[in-house]
C-alpha cells in the first residue's frame, strides 16, 4: 500500500500519467500513426508555449493566488521588444531579445506583486485590471500593428532544429525552443524543490497568517513570485512569436483560463499550497495529446475545449468526493481514540 | 382639540421623514457600493460631457448607451448572484452563447419548413432559450452545490464544456438569422428608452427583490456570509446554490436573446472579452469577492459607467484599446482606496476570528 | 489585591530567563492591560489563568512581539527593553505555540519542524534530505511517536502539537508559551503531552501554559499567575490555590451559591427521548429522557463523546443506530435540517465559525433560522413580522449594541451568545441544545444566560447543556449525565448535583 501510494504521487502525478500513458497506448491500437516520432516531435512542440505559461501560473498557484495576466505579459514583453528592434532597427542576437523580453516582464509583473502585496488585494481581480492595462497600453503606445517578418536573428532562430530524423513517414523536426521548456521545467523544479523561496511559497500557500507570524517575509516573496511569473512568461512570449514565425499582439490573450485549466488538472490546488512541475507538466501534455488523438481520430478539434472542460470536472470531482470521504472517515477516527476496541 | 391633533399629526409625519431620511442615509452607508457608484457615475459623465457636449450628449450617444449596456448589465447581475454566495461564474458567456446558438438554430431550422410558422413562434423560440441558461446553470449549481466542486473550477470546467459545444455546433462560424421579433424588439423604444434597457432594469429589479424580499435570497447572502454557520443553521446549501446557479444560468439564457436582439447573429466567441468584464463590473458595484455583499443598483450603475466611459473615449476619439485601460485603471483604483479605509475593519476580524479577545 | 508581586522570596534561585514589568496597553479606548508583572524562570512550569478577554493573549503577543506595550518593560537576560519585535523574540529563544498552531497543512511533519529555524537563519537553499535529519534528530530526543513524511493537513490535533513543540525546540526555544494547551486533547493525550513537558522543563526551558481550564493545568505547574480585566490579580507557587479559589480570582465571584431551577412539575411530559443511540467510534447505546421544562447538563472530559452525542442529535455526524423521539413520534434525524424540522435548535461552542454570520447584522443574524417562517401568502417575506421578531428578541434578551443592524462582528462575547440563542428562539424550538453555552462570555452575561436558559425551559422547552464547567452545571441543571469513553457512565438528579460529586463521577 504505502509503496502504491508514492507511485500515486503528492498531487495524484502517478494517476494523471497512468491515464496519459493510457491514452497514447488506446491511440496507437487505434491509429497506428498515432505511435510515431512525428507526433511526439509535434506534440512537443505544440506543448512548449503552453507548458512554459503553465510553469509562471503554478508558481502563483502554489503561493494560494491566481494570474490571469500573463498571456498579456508575455505577448506584451515579447512584442514589444520585437517592434522596438524592427523600428529602431537594431539586432544584438537572440539572448539579447529574451533579455529585453525578461526585463520588460519583470517590470509588469513587478506591478502585479506591489499592489497585491504591498494593498492584500485578491489576486484575481487585481490581475484582470492589470490584464486590461497592459493589453491596452500595449495596443495604445507599442502598436497594434501585425510583424510579419521578424528580426533577422529570430527569424533564423525559428528554424533551428535540434533533431532532424528521416522516418518512414517524411522527416521529423524537433524545434530547439523546446529545449527552453525543458530547462524553465528543471528551473522551476530545482526553485520549488531546493530553495527557501520555494518552500516559502508553498508556505504562505498552505497558510498566509501562519507564514507571517512565522517569520517568512510573505510581502517580498510574493512580490518576487509575480516578478518571476513575468519574467518566465515573457519568454513563453518570445518563444510563441519565434516558432509562428511572426509577431502578432493579439496572440495568446484569451488563453488564461485554458492554462489555468491544465494546471489545475496537474493537480495543483486552487486554494493554494499543492501543486508540482511534473504534474503540470503531465497536465499540459495531456492536453496536447488528446488534442492530437482527436485529430487522428477525425473527431473535429472543435471538441476539444469541451473534452477539457469534461476532464477538469471529472478530475476535480473524483478528488473533491474522496477527499470529502477522506475527512469524514478522519473524523471518526480521531472519536475513537479513547474507546477503541470497546466495540466488538 | 384638533389643533393638538394637528401638532401631533406634524410631529408624526416629521419623525416618519425624519426617519426615512436617517434610514436612506444609513442604507447609503451601508451600501458602500452603490454610493461610490453614484459618485463615479456622475463624475464621469460629467467629465465627458464637458470635454465633448455635442457628441457625448448628443440623443445618438445616449441612445447607444441604453442599448448596449443591458446584455452586459444583465449577465453582470448574475455574475453577482454567484459572488453573493461566495461563487463566481465563469460560465455565463459561454451559457449565454448557446442560448443565442439555440434559438438562432430552431428559428432557421422552423424557417425552413415554414417562414411564417417561424416568425410566430418567437416567444416559444426565447422560452427555449432561457431553458437552455436554467439547465446550464443547474449543472452548475449540481458540481458545486452536491459535488461540492470549488466554483471557480466548476464554472471554468462548464466553461470550456458548453464553450466547446457551441463550437461544435456552429462549427465555428456565425450563425444568422432570428426572428424578426427580435429584431424588432431590439429597435423599439418607449419614450426613447430602449426596450432592451427596459428589459435590463425589470432584470435588476426583480432580482434585487429576489435578495432582499425572499427567503432564497437572504438565505444566499448568508450562504456565501459563512456556509458554515448556514449549514448550523439549517439552510440548506444544496438548494440555496441550486437555486442561485440556476437564475444566473436563465439571466445568461436572456442575456443570448439580447446578443439576438441587436444583431440576428449568433456565434460561440461573441462576447469572450464579457467573462472578465462582467467580474470587474460586479466588483465594483460593491458585490464582496468573497461571498455575502452585493448591491444590484450598484451593479447597475456600474454598467452604466463603463458604458459611460467607453462611449465617452469613443466620443474623445480615445480607441478601445485606451478605454481598457481606463477600465483596470478604474478597478484598481477603487479597490486600493477600498483597501486603504478598510484596514481597521479587517484587523478587527482578524483578531475575533483567532478567538483573541475584542476586548 | 496585590497587583504587583514580589518573587524574590521564591525559593527559586536561577535568575528569570524573561520577565515583564509593569506592561500597559490600550487598544483604542479600552484598556487591555495595565501594569502587568511576570517572571519566567529556567525549567519551570508557569500558567497564566483568566477568563477570556481578561488580557491573557494581548501580553503573550507582546512578549513575542505581535504587539508593542505602551508602556512598561520586558527583560531578557537582565537587559531590559521597552518593546520586542517578531524576529528579536525568535533570536532569544521565545516561541509560541498559537491554539491552531499555525503549522501548514500541505507540507510534511520534516518540513514544518525545520522551515521556521531556516527562515530565521535566512537560509537561501533547502535540502530536504538534511532537514529530515535535524527533524529526526529532535523527535528521537523527545522520544516521540511521529511520521516524519506525513502531511501535517493529515495528522490528529494531539500529532499536530507535538509538532508544534518540536518546531520551538529546534529553533534552540527558551521560552515555549503554549496558548490553551489542552482544548482539543483527549485524556489520554493530555497525559502524553504533560510526560513531554517534564522533558523539556528538565532539559530548563521555561514553559508558560496559558490556560483557563484548570484541572489538567494545575497538575503540572509550578508557579500560577492569575488575571482579570487587564490586570494581574494574584501570583504564587501552585500549592497555594485550589480550583475553587482560582476560580474566585478569575471571576471575582463566589460560585458556589447559585444553585436556581425552574420549577419542574413531576407530571411534565417527556419531550425528548433517546434510545439506544450509537455512533461507532464515538458513543455507544445512550439512553435518556429530557422533559418539558427540563434543563439536562451532560458532562464528561474532552473526547469523552459529550460534544458527538449533541451533534448527532442536531444531524452534523448523524448516529447510525438509535431511536429518538420527540413529544412521542419517532423522527429520523440524518442532517441538520431533520434535527430543525423536528424542533432542535443548536448553540455550537465554536460560535464564531458555526454559529454566527460575523460580517452581518444582529438583525440578519436572528432571523436566520427562521426566514422560511417569515413570510406573507405570496411568498415573500413578511418585513413587519421580521420586524417584529428582531426587536422582541433584541428587547427581551438585552443585546447590548446601537441597534440591531450593527454587524455581530462589533459584540463581545456574551452578547453575540446572545445573538446565536436569539437566533433559535426566533425558530420556537422544542429542544434546545447548548453545546459550551457560556465559553468566552463574561461573568455579568454568564449569569444572564443562564437566567435565560431557566425562563425557556419555564415555557415548556427541553433544554440541554453540554459542558465541562461545573459550576455552570450545578446553577442551572435539573439533572446531569456523565459521559465517560462514549458510554453514559453516571446521572446525578436533584441535591445530589454538586461540583464535587459532578467531579468524582467524572475521575471514575
Amino acid at each position: 500500500m504505502p509503496s502504491l501510494r508514492r507511485l500515486q504521487g503528492r498531487n495524484n502525478e502517478g494517476t494523471l500519467l497512468l491515464v496519459l500513458i493510457g491514452l497514447c497506448v488506446i491511440m496507437s491500437l487505434l491509429n497506428p500513426v498515432f505511435f510515431s516520432i512525428n507526433t511526439a516531435f509535434s506534440i512537443m512542440r505544440s506543448t512548449t508555449v503552453p507548458l512554459i505559461l503553465a510553469l509562471a501560473v503554478l508558481l502563483v498557484i502554489i503561493s494560494g493566488g491566481i494570474d490571469v495576466s500573463f498571456p498579456v505579459v508575455a505577448i506584451a514583453s515579447a512584442y514589444t521588444s520585437v517592434t522596438l528592434m524592427l523600428n529602431f532597427d537594431f539586432d544584438y542576437g537572440v539572448p539579447v531579445v529574451f533579455l529585453m523580453s525578461a526585463c520588460i516582464g519583470a517590470v509588469l509583473g513587478l506591478i502585479n506583486g506591489v499592489v497585491i502585496a504591498r494593498f492584500r488585494l485578491p489576486t484575481l481581480i487585481v490581475t484582470l485590471a492589470t490584464q486590461g492595462i497592459f493589453f491596452g497600453a500595449m495596443l495604445t503606445y507599442v502598436g497594434s500593428r501585425y510583424h510579419p517578418d521578424l528580426p533577422p536573428s529570430m527569424s533564423r532562430l525559428s528554424t533551428v532544429n535540434v533533431v532532424n530524423v528521416v522516418t518512414s513517414n517524411g522527416k521529423a523536426y524537433l524545434h530547439v525552443l523546446v529545449l527552453l521548456a525543458v530547462v524553465v521545467a528543471l528551473l522551476v523544479w530545482g526553485l520549488l524543490k531546493w530553495t527557501m523561496f520555494g518552500r516559502s511559497l508553498y508556505a504562505i500557500g498552505g497558510d498566509y497568517e501562519g507564514a507571517r507570524r512565522a517569520g517568512f517575509r510573505v510581502v517580498r516573496t510574493q512580490v518576487l513570485t509575480y516578478v518571476l511569473v513575468g519574467v518566465i512568461a515573457s519568454l513563453a512570449g518570445v518563444a510563441h512569436i519565434v516558432m509562428s514565425r511572426s509577431a502578432n499582439p493579439q496572440d495568446l490573450v484569451g488563453g488564461e483560463l485554458d492554462i489555468i485549466a491544465a494546471v489545475v488538472l496537474g493537480g495543483a490546488s486552487i486554494f493554494g499550497g499543492r501543486g508540482s512541475v511534473l504534474g503540470t507538466v503531465l497536465g499540459v501534455l495531456l492536453i496536447q495529446v488528446i488534442n492530437n488523438s482527436l485529430l487522428l481520430v477525425g473527431v473535429p478539434g472543435a471538441w476539444l475545449r469541451a473534452a477539457v472542460g469534461i476532464l477538469l470536472i471529472v478530475g476535480i470531482g473524483i478528488q473533491t468526493v474522496s477527499a470529502r470521504r477522506k475527512a469524514r472517515r478522519v473524523h471518526s477516527v480521531e472519536d475513537a481514540a479513547t474507546p477503541a476496541g470497546k466495540e466488538a | 382639540m384638533p389643533k393638538n391633533d394637528l401638532s401631533t399629526g406634524l410631529r408624526d409625519t416629521n419623525g416618519r421623514v425624519d426617519s426615512l431620511v436617517r434610514g436612506m442615509v444609513e442604507r447609503a452607508r451601508d451600501n458602500r457600493g452603490v454610493g461610490r457608484m453614484v459618485l463615479v457615475f456622475v463624475a464621469s459623465f460629467t467629465l465627458f460631457a464637458a470635454l465633448n457636449p455635442r457628441v457625448f450628449l448628443g440623443p445618438i450617444n445616449l441612445q447607444n448607451i441604453m442599448v448596449s449596456a443591458p446584455e452586459v448589465g444583465v449577465i453582470a447581475v448574475a455574475m453577482t448572484l454567484a459572488m453573493l454566495t461566495g461563487g463566481i461564474d465563469l460560465s455565463l458567456v459561454s451559457i449565454a452563447n448557446l442560448s443565442a446558438i439555440t434559438m438562432s438554430t430552431m428559428y432557421t431550422a422552423l424557417g425552413a419548413s415554414s417562414p411564417g410558422l417561424a416568425e410566430s413562434m418567437a416567444v416559444p423560440i426565447l422560452l427555449a432559450g432561457i431553458m437552455v441558461g436554467v439547465l446550464c446553470g443547474l449543472l452548475n449549481g449540481v458540481l458545486i452545490g452536491v459535488v461540492g466542486i470549488t466554483p471557480i473550477l466548476a464554472t471554468l470546467g462548464t466553461m470550456q464544456i458548453l464553450n466547446g459545444l457551441a463550437i461544435v455546433w456552429t462549427g465555428g462560424s456565425t450563425l444568422y438569422g432570428a426572428p424578426s421579433g427580435f429584431v424588432t424588439f431590439g429597435k423599439t423604444a418607449v419614450a426613447t428608452i430602449p426596450m432592451l434597457f427596459i428589459v435590463f432594469l425589470a432584470v435588476a429589479i426583480s432580482i434585487a427583490i429576489m435578495i432582499n424580499r425572499t427567503a432564497l435570497g437572504r438565505k444566499m447572502e448568508l450562504q456565501g456570509a459563512n456556509p458554515v454557520a448556514a449549514l448550523f443553521s439549517g439552510i440548506r446549501s444544496a438548494k440555496v446554490l441550486l437555486g442561485s446557479y440556476a437564475i444566473g444560468g436563465g439571466l445568461a439564457g436572456l442575456a443570448g436573446f439580447l446578443f439576438l436582439a441587436r444583431n440576428p447573429t449568433a456565434s460561440a466567441d461573441y462576447g469572450t472579452s464579457y467573462v472578465l468584464l462582467v467580474i470587474v463590473i460586479a466588483v465594483l458595484g460593491g458585490a464582496n469577492p468573497n461571498g455575502g455583499f452585493a448591491s444590484v443598483a450598484g451593479v447597475v450603475l456600474a454598467t452604466l459607467t463603463l458604458q459611460v466611459v467607453s462611449s465617452g473615449f469613443t466620443a474623445l476619439r480615445l480607441s478601445t484599446y485606451q478605454y481598457a485601460i481606463a477600465q483596470g485603471v478604474i478597478l484598481i483604483t477603487v479597490m486600493i482606496v477600498d483597501a486603504i479605509t478598510w484596514p481597521k475593519l479587517r484587523r478587527g476580524k482578524k483578531r475575533i476570528a483567532s478567538g483573541a479577545p475584542t476586548k | 489585591m496585590t497587583t504587583n508581586v514580589e518573587f524574590g522570596a521564591s525559593v527559586d534561585a536561577a535568575p528569570p530567563v524573561l520577565s515583564v514589568h509593569g506592561l500597559a496597553k490600550r487598544f483604542g479606548g479600552v484598556v487591555a492591560l495595565r501594569d502587568v508583572s511576570l517572571e519566567l524562570r529556567p525549567g519551570e512550569v508557569h500558567c497564566l489563568a483568566g477568563e477570556n478577554g481578561s488580557g491573557k493573549s494581548t501580553l503573550i503577543k507582546i512578549i513575542s512581539g505581535a504587539e508593542f506595550p505602551d508602556g512598561g518593560q520586558i527583560v531578557v537576560d537582565g537587559e531590559s527593553r521597552e518593546r520586542m519585535d517578531t524576529t528579536s523574540a525568535i533570536e532569544t529563544g521565545i516561541q509560541v505555540i498559537y491554539q491552531d498552531f499555525s503549522l501548514f497543512p500541505n507540507l510534511t511533519v520534516a518540513e514544518n519542524i525545520v522551515l521556521t529555524s531556516a527562515v530565521a537563519q535566512r537560509h537561501k537553499f533547502h535540502n530536504a534530505r538534511r532537514a529530515r535529519a535535524q527533524a529526526k534528530e529532535i523527535v528521537e530526543e523527545l522520544q516521540l511517536d511521529l511520521d516524519l513524511d506525513a502531511d501535517v493537513g493529515n495528522l490528529s490535533v494531539a500529532n499536530r502539537q507535538l509538532t508544534a513543540i518540536c518546531r520551538a525546540m529546534i529553533s534552540r526555544a527558551r521560552v515555549i508559551i503554549m496558548d490553551e494547551p489542552t482544548t482539543a486533547l483527549t485524556h489520554a493525550e493530555v497525559t502524553n503531552l504533560f510526560v513531554l513537558v517534564d522533558k523539556l522543563r528538565d532539559r530548563g526551558v521555561a514553559l508558560l501554559f496559558v490556560s483557563h481550564k484548570l484541572n489538567e493545568v494545575l497538575r503540572i505547574s509550578q508557579r500560577v499567575t492569575i488575571m482579570r480585566s487587564g490586570a494581574v490579580v494574584t501570583a504564587g507557587p501552585v500549592e497555594d490555590f485550589d480550583i475553587k479559589s482560582i476560580t474566585k480570582f478569575m471571576t471575582g465571584l463566589d460560585i458556589d451559591d447559585v444553585r436556581t431551577l425552574p420549577e419542574l412539575s413531576p407530571e411534565a411530559e417527556v419531550r425528548l427521548e433517546v434510545v439506544g443511540l450509537t455512533l461507532p467510534g464515538a458513543f455507544w447505546d445512550v439512553n435518556f429522557q429530557v422533559r418539558k421544562g427540563e434543563i439536562l447538563g451532560i458532562t464528561g472530559l474532552l473526547g469523552s463523546g459529550r460534544t458527538e452525542i449533541a451533534e448527532s442529535l442536531f444531524g452534523i455526524v448523524p448516529a447510525e443506530r438509535g431511536t429518538v423521539r420527540v413529544d412521542g413520534e419517532s423522527v429520523a434525524i440524518g442532517s441538520i435540517r431533520d434535527a430543525v424540522s423536528a424542533g432542535i435548535g443548536y448553540v455550537p461552542e465554536d460560535r464564531l465559525t458555526q454559529g454566527l454570520f460575523l460580517e452581518k447584522s444582529i438583525a440578519d443574524n436572528i432571523v436566520a433560522s427562521s426566514l422560511s417562517e417569515h413570510r406573507t401568502k405570496w411568498r415573500v417575506l413578511d418585513r413587519r413580522r421580521i420586524r417584529a421578531t428582531i426587536d422582541e428578541l433584541f428587547q427581551k434578551l438585552h443585546i447590548q449594541a446601537p441597534n440591531a443592524k450593527a454587524a455581530v462582528r462589533t459584540l463581545s462575547g456574551g452578547n453575540a451568545q446572545r445573538v446565536v440563542l436569539a437566533k433559535w428562539l426566533a425558530t420556537n424550538p422544542k429542544i434546545l441544545i447548548l453545546n459550551g453555552p457560556t465559553v468566552g462570555v463574561d461573568v455579568g452575561s454568564k449569569a444572564q444566560i443562564l437566567d435565560l436558559l431557566r425562563e425557556q425551559a419555564r415555557r415548556g422547552m427541553a433544554v440541554i447543556v453540554i459542558s465541562d464547567d461545573e459550576p455552570e452545571l450545578v446553577a442551572c441543571c435539573h439533572r446531569v449525565l456523565v459521559v465517560t469513553k462514549g458510554r453514559v457512565s453516571g446521572e446525578l438528579a436533584g441535591d445530589d448535583v454538586s461540583v464535587e460529586t459532578i467531579q468524582q463521577s467524572m475521575a471514575v
